[in-house]
């Protein structure tokens, strides 16, 4: 757009501006601008200005307090689970129990060489307060319940020794007996066994 | 001066203008003034009477308060509130059934001839003072004298003022060439008096 300051003024034009008439009455100045300061309209608060004051309304107080409240209940319920978790045993992955199972030896050298559980599918089925103790706690209950359970005596297992012996399945029948040696070393069990066939 | 005032004075029409529309007072008292006297001689000299110049004056500051609207387009502020001033007065002559002078058609080469042989008693009588310059202006045919106001108290250029009477550039020189020559003899005899 031109700008109207560079065109060149006439001499004449410039003697009206200097010469002409003064301007609108100074009431009519009052008028205007007074009703320019009353009808302006109403600056806009800041975002900021605005949250400020709201939470200066009582009502915003109350929400704005139970807000809060609930904010503060619901960290202080959220914290206290954490702290008991340290107490907590992670569960025994359920593929790991099968997998023990797997690389277990022979059923019937496991069921010798450690006693059977209490139930078959105790392990498994069992409660979930178990799984909520701890790993050393877990362990010593293990302990426990294996001391807890009939251990075979070693003549009822040399007999199964010469039974599976005579029923031909010779290698569970070292096995066992294999076994048997590492449980009681000082039980001279060649010498026992012998006197067992002969009974 | 403070930062604020000094941001102010130094800001464009348009911006003062949104800041008073933003609420704030000062914008608008730079603005007003800046833009009072040329606007009250405009409408004193365009209309030739002072209640109706008042009247209209008051109008149009008024409605630019209360508006919301900005300048549209390639207007800027002083050409959008010269048009509101025109169009209020334009209004008034319309309510009043009065005629509007500014709508009379007349052959520009002639009435220069015409204003050339102006009573020269007329034209003796005029002098420098206010009363009598205004006298001189009423001279002029309405659209020479719009032209000629515009471009000395609106301090328009003449694409402005062709774009805000909406009529051709080249008819906007010639009015102002005819209003500046009338005027100046008449100026020129007065001296010589």
């Amino acid at each position: 757009m031109t700008d109207a300051r560079k065109t060149p003024v006439d001499p004449v034009i410039e003697h009206f501006r200097e010469h002409g008439s003064d301007g609108p009455p100074s009431h009519l100045d009052a008028f205007i601008l007074a009703t320019a300061h009353r009808e302006a309209p109403v600056r806009k608060p800041s975002l900021w200005q605005r949250w400020v004051h709201a939470c200066q309304k009582p009502r915003w107080q109350v929400a704005f307090a139970s807000l809060v409240g609930v904010a503060l209940m619901v960290t202080l319920v959220q914290r206290t689970p954490e702290q008991e978790l340290q107490y907590d045993a992670a569960p025994a992955p359920k593929t790991s129990s099968f997998a023990a199972r797997k690389e277990a030896p022979a059923p019937v050298a496991r069921s010798l060489a450690a006693p059977p559980p209490a139930a078959p599918m105790a392990e498994l089925a069992a409660p979930a307060q178990s799984e909520s103790l701890s790993a050393p706690m877990a362990d010593e209950a293990k302990v426990s319940k294996r001391s807890a359970a009939p251990v075979k005596p070693l003549d009822e297992q040399l007999r199964e020794v010469i039974r599976l012996q005579n029923a031909g399945q010779t290698q569970a029948a070292d096995e066992l007996l294999k076994t048997l040696h590492q449980r009681f070393p000082d039980g001279n069990l060649a010498a026992r066994l012998k006197a067992l066939k002969k009974n | 001066m403070t930062a604020p005032e000094l941001s102010t004075s130094a800001s464009n029409d348009e911006s003062l203008l949104a800041r008073y529309r933003s609420g704030d007072g000062a914008a608008f008292e730079t603005l007003y003034a800046r833009h009072r006297q040329g606007l009250y001689r405009f409408l004193l000299g365009l209309s030739g009477k002072a209640e109706l110049a008042e009247e209209v004056y008051q109008d149009t500051w008024l409605s630019l308060i209360r508006s919301t609207s900005q300048p549209q387009g390639r207007a800027n502020f002083r050409t959008w509130l010269y048009q509101i001033a025109r169009n209020r007065l334009i209004d008034h002559w319309r309510k009043h059934g009065i005629h509007n002078p500014l709508h009379d058609s007349y052959d520009e080469q002639a009435h220069a001839v015409i204003d050339t042989a102006t009573d020269p008693e007329q034209l003796l009588s005029l002098s420098r003072d206010t009363q009598r310059l205004e006298t001189a202006l009423q001279t002029l045919p309405a659209d020479q004298r719009e032209v000629f106001l515009l471009r000395a108290h609106g301090d328009l250029d003449l694409p402005q003022i062709a774009t805000l009477t909406e009529t051709p550039l080249e008819t906007v020189k010639s009015r102002l060439r005819y209003a500046q020559q009338k005027l100046r003899r008449l100026l020129a005899e007065e001296v010589l008096t």
